[in-house]
């Protein structure tokens, strides 16, 4: 069985404006899958559903067999890294958990290490406003870690980065991916961005999956593994398959 | 001292000249130099002839502008939070903008008699309305993507009040707040004109009637001394309150 399964999920705004429309997807446990497609294709949407902030209009989402809803297993990353201004760095991070219990020294430690894999220790004391987009970023990968979800959620987090910052920061992921076991959900609409991070790919267009690719490639995750035949072969493939051509 | 301030004191001086100069072609009564002001200014508080006055008005200032603020926040929050509340109270509240605060004064007087009550309820009122307007809208419009976060982190209703809506609708509360300190002083001293013995604004109306301009003047320069004293304290709270944000 799936680890999340979605079938045959339909939702929409208003009437007769279909924004997903019959997806059925499953997540495997410890992968890392992406969706991807043109803004206005539904993915985001998605996301929302897979995550239980939005109740589908018709077909079902579950969690191990279970309906899907708010918890600490999982953690979500929005495009936009969201932070409240009015609390320090690492009261940020600490957020999920000051939201339902008292603070113990054992979660400041864990904070503190999460930061500190994040490179940003020395920034803990300060505010939001004083940090660069990228920290700001890395603190709402941290605080959505912060809960130890198995199954993380993100929608776009690095769009508004620089491409080197970028790239770091992918690579932090990956990273940090692997050290928990962490299954991911991951919207994106750059197509190379996806090839690099993914195990697999769903391409979307108006509101209907309509292609999937699983990532084969050598030696992934390596900086010159960006610039192989093998990659750019990939991204052809999804591009072709974005704009129409595969079917 | 930056070159803007320097110019400003300037300035001060230059007004203060030409009012001394103005004063000395004119009668006392009409309008007294500075230098005459400022005399009667010192001889006043010296003598004590001021004290129970200053401390009837500021007391007056204080407990209006606490009750006012605390019920206009309350019921602010009340509104913002409660849809059906504040549809049924907007239609009231806009009507209510419309009426001229000040000119309620007569009927104070007339309910709650000459003493110190009246004008407390003046004051009161007076700055209910913008602290209750500014909490409806910080409540009301708080940024939708930090509403999100709160539904993902699985908080409730109070937490996502307390912990989001209130600290990020402050500075907005706050503002309000500044808007209520200056009003607070109109309201003690207009509702002291109407009727009252003692306090600045009683002592304004027994000046003109004594035909004491100087007396005047020295009242009126204390009213504002007390105002701009409100005003600064409000400025350094919010210096405080709101270091945060990025310098």
């Amino acid at each position: 069985m799936a680890y999340l399964s979605l079938q045959d999920v339909r939702y929409s705004y208003a009437k007769n404006n279909l924004i997903v429309d019959s997806v059925s997807f499953d997540v495997e446990k410890g992968k890392f899958h992406s969706l991807l497609g043109k803004s206005g294709c539904g993915k985001t949407t998605l996301l929302k559903l897979a995550a239980g902030l939005l109740t589908p209009n018709e077909g079902s989402i579950l969690l191990q067999g279970e309906r899907i809803k708010p918890s600490e297993k999982i953690g979500f990353v929005f495009q936009s890294p969201t932070l409240l201004e009015w609390k320090t760095v690492i009261d940020n991070v600490l957020l999920p958990v000051s939201l339902k219990h008292k603070v113990t020294k054992e979660h400041v430690k864990k904070a503190e290490s999460l930061l500190d894999l994040m490179g940003l220790s020395h920034l803990k004391k300060e505010y939001p406003a004083r940090l660069s987009g990228g920290q700001q970023s890395r603190v709402s990968i941290a605080r959505a870690l912060m809960g130890s979800p198995t199954l993380l959620y993100m929608d776009e987090p690095f769009s508004a980065l620089d491409a080197i910052t970028r790239e770091e920061l992918q690579d932090d992921l990956l990273r940090l991916c692997e050290l928990h076991q962490m299954t991911v959900l991951f919207v994106t609409h750059d197509i190379s961005e996806a090839v690099y991070l993914s195990d697999r790919i769903a391409v979307m267009d108006k509101g209907r999956i309509i292609h999937e690719f699983f990532v084969n490639i050598q030696d992934r995750h390596t900086p010159d593994s960006r610039y192989s035949g093998q990659f750019s072969q990939l991204c052809l493939e999804i591009r072709t398959a974005i704009s129409g051509g595969l079917r | 001292m930056k070159k803007g301030s320097i110019y400003s004191w300037l300035l001060f001086i230059l007004i203060l000249l030409l009012w001394e100069m103005l004063a000395k072609q004119m009668s006392e009564l009409v309008l007294p130099a500075p230098s005459v002001v400022f005399n009667t200014l010192i001889e006043g508080l010296t003598s004590g002839y001021y004290t129970p006055h200053i401390l009837r008005t500021s007391l007056e200032i204080v407990i209006g502008l606490f009750l006012g603020s605390l019920l206009g926040i309350l019921t602010g929050i009340w509104m913002g939070e409660v849809e059906f509340i504040r549809k049924l109270l907007f239609p009231y509240v806009i009507a209510s903008q419309a009426v001229p605060k000040l000119a309620l004064a007569p009927l104070f007087i007339l309910w709650f008699g000459f003493g110190m009550t009246s004008k407390v309820v003046i004051t009161g009122l007076i700055c209910f309305f913008p602290l209750m307007e500014n909490t409806v809208t910080a409540i009301q419009y708080t940024d939708p993507k930090k509403l999100e976060l709160f539904r993902v982190l699985g908080a409730n209703r109070w937490q996502t009040l307390f912990k989001l809506k209130i600290p990020a609708g402050l500075p907005s509360i706050m503002a309000g707040f500044r808007v209520a300190v200056v009003l607070a002083v109109v309201g003690a001293v207009v509702g002291e004109f109407i009727g009252g013995s003692e306090g600045l604004g009683a002592l304004i109306i027994a000046s003109q009637g004594m035909m004491d301009t100087p007396l005047m003047f020295s009242v009126l320069m204390l009213i504002t001394l007390i105002g701009t004293f409100l005003y600064q304290l409000i400025y350094f709270i919010e210096r405080r309150l709101f270091k945060y944000r990025k310098q």
